[in-house]
């Protein structure tokens, strides 16, 4: 059971994080903190950002620094014009495993 | 932009921190020195912005969640690292980056194996040119005109050697050429990712 949350985890963490950055750019904190927040999904922490590094080379996200008053610089990340393409197929794809989920999971156990 | 150290009251902190980025710096050593310098500012802006979300708990409890919550680096870096370093060997042409970013990849699929073994067949042409230095066994043999073996073969009696020690330089611009050509296909296979 644990072995298939964890694949669960990792197949949709993409998922999820293209569709947090999808309403306004956040900083890798608060992305963590949306993601831990909003799903349940426990990660280590550092994995988010080999992950942001992959969407950006894969040309969905971009990122940018922002001086902050504190001295310490936040990294934000946005969704490029490719970025939004590609989560709005995902969305759909998403409705529709979903639809199909349901018909399957509605057969009594 | 760079890298700004964060100030601690406590004196314990600030030497856990200090080791923390000392470890950091040393697994990204391998990489590109401004992409390690982008992982080391965000893994320092992450930190940051843990410590302030609490002020409550000591500066060292924060700091050791927030370094515990992150993950041992090594571990969790991995893929940032295998891919910057394909990155930084394929720019090189540098052999040794080569080797080692093919080696952090190898789990990644079957076509680094394919690489490899790429490499490794080239390996084998410097192989031969040092053969041949000392074995006349070594060239490019001909049996009737026709083109038979490159490389070593035990007995020449029927075959013609029609490279001499020609075989050296032409080796060897081979080797180079192919060397090139393999690892511009290198850099194409990690521009071109799927979706």
């Amino acid at each position: 059971m644990n072995k298939w949350k964890s694949q669960v985890k990792k197949g949709t963490l993409s998922f999820i994080v293209l569709n947090a950055i999808s309403k306004k750019e956040l900083y890798g904190y608060e992305l963590i903190e949306i993601v831990k927040n909003s799903t349940a999904i426990e990660i280590a922490e550092g994995t988010l950002y080999p992950l942001m590094n992959r969407l950006k080379k894969e040309g969905l996200t971009s990122s940018k620094w922002v001086e902050q008053e504190s001295g310490i610089p936040r990294k934000y990340y946005v969704l490029t014009k490719e970025g939004k393409i590609i989560l709005k197929q995902m969305r759909a794809y998403w409705t529709e495993l979903e639809q199909s989920l349901t018909k399957i999971t509605n057969n009594e156990i | 932009m760079k890298f700004n150290k964060i100030s601690f009251q406590d004196k314990n902190a600030e030497r856990v921190y200090d080791n923390y980025f000392k470890s950091l710096n040393n697994i990204l050593r391998p990489i590109l020195e401004r992409d390690k310098q982008d992982v080391l500012m965000e893994f320092n802006s992450h930190i940051y912005e843990f410590l302030q979300s609490d002020a409550t708990e000591p500066e060292l409890n924060l700091l050791l969640n927030a370094i515990d919550k992150l993950g041992a680096p090594e571990e969790v870096l991995k893929p940032l690292i295998a891919d910057k370093l394909l990155e930084k060997a394929t720019k090189s042409f540098n052999p040794i980056h080569i080797l080692k970013a093919l080696l952090l990849n190898i789990s990644n699929g079957f076509s680094y194996v394919i690489f490899f073994l790429l490499y490794l067949f080239l390996g084998s042409f410097i192989f031969l040119i040092f053969a041949k230095m000392f074995s006349n066994n070594v060239g490019m043999f001909f049996k009737e005109g026709k083109f038979q073996v490159l490389g070593l073969i035990e007995d020449k009696s029927n075959y013609q050697e029609v490279l001499g020690y020609w075989f050296i330089p032409v080796m060897l611009i081979t080797t180079v050429i192919l060397y090139f050509l393999i690892t511009l296909l290198l850099k194409l296979k990690r521009l071109i990712i799927k979706k």
